[in-house]
């Protein structure tokens, strides 16, 4: 059974000590120096000089790798295969394939992208894998984003490894009683509408006392809440996160510049 | 003036046709232990939700009469008001963890941040919580990987640590073993002991007859008998309305039928009916 939907490691690191803001303040900054940054190799450099030290500092290098080489690089692969070979420009053709051209055009710019989609999902892969969403929703609770928003957030990440179980259950149960879930997919798809009324009225008078359970736990209260967690915010974060600022705005505005 | 006051309840669900509740008078004194027995249907569930609050607050639906507790009315309440003074736990273990934490002490303080207690306090309160219920040693598990009876003592510490002046349970043993469950009547019987006014629903009339101080017996949304605890455990008009009574009191009913039963009163626990046997 799974517990959560979370990809959280938990460490002690550079990474994972910092504040939950600054950690989504780095991503962003990541995300938008690969995507404005006016200098044709910005994502590749970030990618090597930024991404992969940040897994190091991070102690998550080796889960980093693995979703990388799982996950990012063959979506990356792909996008690049595709850009290559569809993107209308150059006619410097330097591969081809029956009526497909590649020019060396098509490849720069196919390259540029696909590293620009590594950074992206790399950045936010780190973010996942050193912030806990629990830390992360109290700290933006704190600065002000609405109780009911996080908690949404939290409990959905919660509670859908919960109804993955349940349905497993309610299945097993039907087909022992011969429900037919291995043949043919429309007769599968038919056979399944017994499952949705369980799950989903279920789910309702789920929702209902759930609402009661938290609303008896003062979760409406107007008093201004308080958090178990101390989430430390110290200065170091605060100025770091005026600088991934400051970087962001010259790239932007440097990108506008020049074009 | 008794801590709990209700006055002529009438309550209908907007879907029921007919009332659920019907003319309910009740007082409870402060720091009293009152156990609500009744076969299902009668609408033990609907008055624990009347006097948390919820009804009619939260499930709208009819209501007349009033209710009562530590001078303030319901009907001049809001319902986030009124969750502070009465605390609330109910049958359902798993739908009772938020699911917005992922410890068991993370849970249990859920409430305190929400009303916002100092860290400090909360985390003072959440340790006295847990060794009370004796579920300390389950602070840094997920709520979710729990047994059934360990999710109800979580969701009763989760009530207690925001210490009501008048705590409703609603069969909150139901998934406990025996230990288990007499912890639970311990706990709440110390806590009445210290002034918490306590209504609680329960069928295990055995546990009933040794803890508390007062037994309801509920049928079709009336009160049908109300008294000292062996004396409406034993009463013949249970068995009458179909209502689950202890082995050991139909043992002697039987027995006294035959004349091997010499007391005039029925036991309720093997204690009581060891003690009858006697020669
Ligand atoms: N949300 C609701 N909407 C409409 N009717 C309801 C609702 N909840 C309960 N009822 C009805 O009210 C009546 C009393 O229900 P209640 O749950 O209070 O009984 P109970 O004594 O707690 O029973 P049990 O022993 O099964 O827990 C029942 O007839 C039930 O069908
Ligand atoms: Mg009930």
């Amino acid at each position: 059974m799974h517990e959560r939907l979370s990809f959280h490691i938990k460490r002690d690191s550079f990474l994972h000590r910092l504040n939950p803001l600054t950690k989504l303040a780095l991503t962003l900054a990541l995300i938008l120096l690969a995507f404005t940054f006016p200098w044709y190799w910005m994502p590749h450099l970030l990618a090597l000089a930024a991404i992969i030290p940040l897994s190091l500092l991070g102690k998550v290098f080796r889960e980093f790798m693995l979703t990388a080489l799982r996950l990012i690089i063959p979506a990356a692969g792909f996008l690049f295969l595709m850009q290559a070979f569809f993107q209308p420009v150059g006619a410097d053709v330097i591969f081809q394939f029956y009526f497909l051209d590649m020019t060396s055009e098509s490849v720069l710019f196919a390259f540029r992208n696909a590293m620009r989609i590594v950074v992206m999902v790399s950045a936010f892969t780190l973010f996942l894998l050193t912030t806990h969403p629990s830390e992360l929703m109290s700290d933006l609770t704190r600065r002000g984003l609405p109780g009911q928003f996080s908690y949404v957030i939290i409990s959905t990440l919660q509670i859908l490894p919960q109804m993955q179980t349940k349905a497993q259950t309610i299945i097993s149960a039907q087909r022992s009683r011969g429900l037919d879930t291995e043949s043919s997919f429309l007769k599968r798809a038919g056979s399944l509408i017994p499952l949705i009324g369980p799950l989903v009225f279920g789910s309702l008078v789920e929702v209902e006392e759930r609402a009661i359970a938290i609303e008896a736990r003062g979760f409406t209260s107007k008093h201004a809440k308080t958090s178990l967690h101390e989430i430390p915010d110290p200065a170091f974060d605060k100025s770091l996160r005026w600088v991934l600022f400051a970087l962001i705005i010259a790239s932007i505005g440097l990108n506008i510049w020049l074009s | 003036m008794a801590f709990v006051n209700i006055q002529n309840l009438t309550y209908k669900y907007p879907l029921t046709k007919e009332p659920v509740l019907k003319n309910i008078n009740l007082q409870v004194q402060e720091g009293e232990f009152v156990s609500v027995i009744g076969p299902n249907g009668a609408g033990k569930s609907t008055l624990c939700y009347a006097l948390a609050g919820f009804v009619p607050h939260f499930f709208k639906g009819e209501i007349s009469g009033e209710i009562e507790v530590d001078g303030k009315l319901s009907s001049k309440s809001t319902l986030d008001e009124w969750v502070l003074n009465v605390g609330l736990a109910f049958q359902n273990p798993f739908n009772q963890i938020s699911g917005a934490k992922y410890t068991v002490f993370e849970e249990i303080a859920f409430g305190l941040e929400n009303i916002g207690v100092p860290r400090d306090e909360m985390k003072k309160r959440v340790e006295d919580a847990m060794s009370l219920t004796g579920i300390s040693e389950l602070a840094d598990r997920s709520p979710y990987s729990l047994s059934g009876g360990q999710q109800q003592r979580v969701a009763l510490t989760s009530i207690l640590v925001m210490r009501p002046s008048l705590l409703v349970l609603d069969e909150p043993t139901s998934q406990m073993d025996p230990i288990g469950t007499r912890e639970v009547f311990g706990v709440v019987r110390k806590m009445a002991e210290e002034g918490m006014t306590v209504m609680m629903v329960e069928h295990k009339v055995e546990w009933i007859a040794n803890f508390a101080d007062r037994v309801i017996a509920l049928k079709d949304g009336q009160i049908l008998l109300e008294g000292k605890p062996n004396e409406v455990l034993t009463s013949d008009v249970l068995v009458e309305h179909g209502f689950g009574v202890s082995r050991y009191t139909s043992t002697a009913r039987e027995a006294k039928q035959r004349g091997l039963w010499k007391k005039n009163n029925l036991p309720v626990t093997l204690d009581e009916a060891v003690q009858g046997f006697k020669p």
